[in-house]
């Protein structure tokens, strides 16, 4: 495997972060493999999305402006997926590990008959051999996994906020895909409801603010916690606790039973870090907890954890963060 | 197509079958062990994984919809001994159980145990499969796509409710900021999140009953793969492993007052250049 092609996801006509990591980090890694870097955009908004992602350090975008994308779930994109990797031949294949990427990254590896490793932190390179590294069991290990095949295709999904966007100036050449040969849609998407107006889920997000038990309702998450989101830019996330509890979508769950994250900056709030849910979230950068209790488990392994009232706490902090915001704007 | 069963040959029976994995208890502090670098499993149970069990109530509560016109068969690739494991699924109300069994799938890969997998399922006929989203060992989230695949039948993931309707599955999928309503004409395949249904806890006739409902075992042999099994096909390999950088003890601060308490969280911030 020489070319690496990258799964370009998007959302309301723009680029998905985490594509633009994605593109970024498989320049690098076609470079060590002697290779070029692909990328394949689907969807009726494909030309537009294709506008931006070609700010990226890519060889070729392979766009497929195809209506049925918006219409069939996942099938499509698994179809263009299948098709770009068959005429390039035995290639990497990075998916972004989201609900869209997993989908799509576990069928093109099982049409391809290739390798495919979950939720690495970081590719590596040694000679023709490309290892993923990737946490394990809660980050309690990190594994590093290798495609037995040279001759076949690998398929890794990465983890979203592991690598940084770099945009290029070199030239990158723009095809249009041809509808593939393939077994009919079956998955028909009659109705998109969006609930939560977010733009970000929590495995994409770079600052997730979460909370817990402690904040004793569902009215605190779309008031106090979302405000703090907002003002630093960020997701709110929950608690099992939380989300059994019907606060909070479970969607937004981090942890054993949720989702596995590494947002650069993590605050709990009113959150007491019990093992399932401090292995979704151990391998951020950066954590801070509120909480009333000095006792948590969470004060073993947060960087800050303040002893106070979060509910008097987190709208102070909010303001403060708005306007130290405005002053470095 | 895959071999349709009893629902979509118009005999008014729905096939549903739920796959399932069995792992080490979810609730164990789990710790791996400096020299052998493996999981230290002495003292961990091996239990259902968590998220299937919600696929099984799905399973479940749809036989009820249907009036108990189903039939809800667990399958599972696990070694034998975790029978007794896979007993407890039919305590819950499953009807019987079918286990691939095969020393040679030792080391299999993802793919590995969604070949041997379907094949199973494929064997025993089903006209619905469900699973969890994800496990809570690996929790890589691919099985039930490519298990879809392998099948030859489109997977539904992450769906929060299901119905049916003749022979159309209709399902809300969860998504990032909402949900979407799909359907897809059976035999599918459908990943369930844990919003569905609170997994039932078994009553004692269920335990009593689920002593005496079949668990059928296939071995390899049974299933004619097209590609090796075990370690020989795995196309993935763990070549090392290493322990994370450790999570330091950061600092614990008593506040005395709110506003205290939010200017320590914000110089903290800028501190480490977060804002």
């Amino acid at each position: 495997m020489r070319d690496v092609i990258v799964f370009i996801e998007h959302h309301a006509g723009k680029p998905r972060r985490v594509s633009l990591e994605l593109a970024s980090k498989a320049r690098d890694t076609a470079d060590a493999l002697g290779g070029k870097a692909h990328a394949v955009i689907v969807g009726g908004a494909a030309p537009a999305v294709a506008q931006i992602v070609k700010n990226y350090p890519l060889d070729r975008i392979h766009i497929a402006d195809d209506a049925d994308a918006d219409r069939y779930l996942v099938e499509p994109q698994v179809a263009y997926m299948e098709a770009v990797a068959r005429a390039v031949g035995p290639a990497l294949i990075l998916v972004p590990n989201t609900m869209i990427g997993r989908d799509v990254g576990s069928r093109v590896a099982a049409r391809l008959n290739a390798g495919i490793t979950a939720d690495a932190t970081d590719i590596v390179v040694e000679g023709a051999s490309v290892r993923a590294i990737s946490p394990k069991l809660g980050g309690l290990t990190i594994v590093a996994c290798a495609f037995t095949r040279q001759d076949g295709y690998g398929v890794i999904s990465v983890r979203p906020n592991v690598f940084e966007p770099r945009e290029s100036s070199s030239a990158v050449e723009i095809v249009t895909l041809a509808k593939p040969v393939s077994p009919a849609f079956r998955m028909t998407i009659e109705e998109e409801v969006v609930e939560a107006a977010a733009e970000l889920g929590v495995e994409e997000a770079s600052i997730v603010v979460s909370g817990g038990r402690g904040l004793g309702g569902p009215e605190p998450f779309a008031g106090t916690l979302k405000d703090l989101a907002d003002a630093l830019g960020g997701a709110v996330g929950a608690s099992r606790a939380a989300v059994d509890a019907g606060w909070i979508s479970h969607s937004r769950q981090v942890g054993q039973t949720g989702k596995t994250i590494s947002p650069k900056l993590y605050i709990a709030v009113g959150i007491s870090g019990a093992i399932q849910h401090k292995v979704g979230m151990r391998t951020a950068g950066t954590i801070v907890a509120i909480n009333k209790d000095a006792s948590v488990p969470i004060g073993e392994f947060a960087d800050l954890l303040v002893v106070g009232d979060l509910f008097g706490i987190v709208p102070l902090l909010t303001k403060k963060v708005r306007e130290a915001r405005a002053v470095l704007a | 197509m895959p071999k349709a069963a009893a629902w979509i040959l118009g005999r008014n029976v729905l096939n549903i079958v739920v796959a399932v994995k069995l792992v080490p208890d979810t609730n164990a502090d789990k710790r791996i062990d400096p020299t052998t670098k493996r999981l230290v499993r002495a003292g961990i149970e091996t239990v259902l994984n968590p998220f299937d069990e919600f696929a099984i109530e799905a399973a479940l509560q749809l036989k009820e919809k249907l009036g108990g016109n189903a039939v809800v068969s667990i399958c599972t690739t696990a070694p034998e001994s975790g029978k007794e494991v896979v007993r407890k699924a039919l305590a819950m109300g499953a009807d019987d159980a079918v286990m691939v069994s095969d020393p040679a799938l030792e080391g299999s890969d993802v793919a590995g145990t969604a070949r041997a997998t379907a094949a199973a399922i494929k064997k025993i006929g089903f006209d619905l499969v469900l699973c969890g989203t994800q496990s809570t060992d690996a929790g890589t989230g691919e099985l039930p796509g490519m298990l879809g695949e392998y099948l030859g039948v489109a997977a539904l993931t992450y769906a929060r409710k299901l119905d049916l309707d003749g022979t159309i599955l209709r399902a809300e999928r969860e998504t990032e900021t909402g949900y979407q309503r799909v359907s897809v004409q059976l035999p599918a395949l459908a990943s369930v999140t844990k919003s569905i249904a609170q997994p039932r806890y078994a009553s004692l006739k269920g335990i009593m009953s689920a002593k005496k409902k079949a668990i059928k075992t296939f071995v390899l042999a049974d299933l004619a793969l097209d590609r090796p099994a075990g370690q020989e096909g795995a196309l993935t390999e763990v070549v090392a492993l290493a322990a994370p950088p450790a999570r330091e003890k950061g600092r614990v601060v008593p506040v005395a007052d709110d506003d205290e308490g939010a200017r320590v969280i914000l110089e903290f911030l800028q501190e480490k250049k977060l804002l």
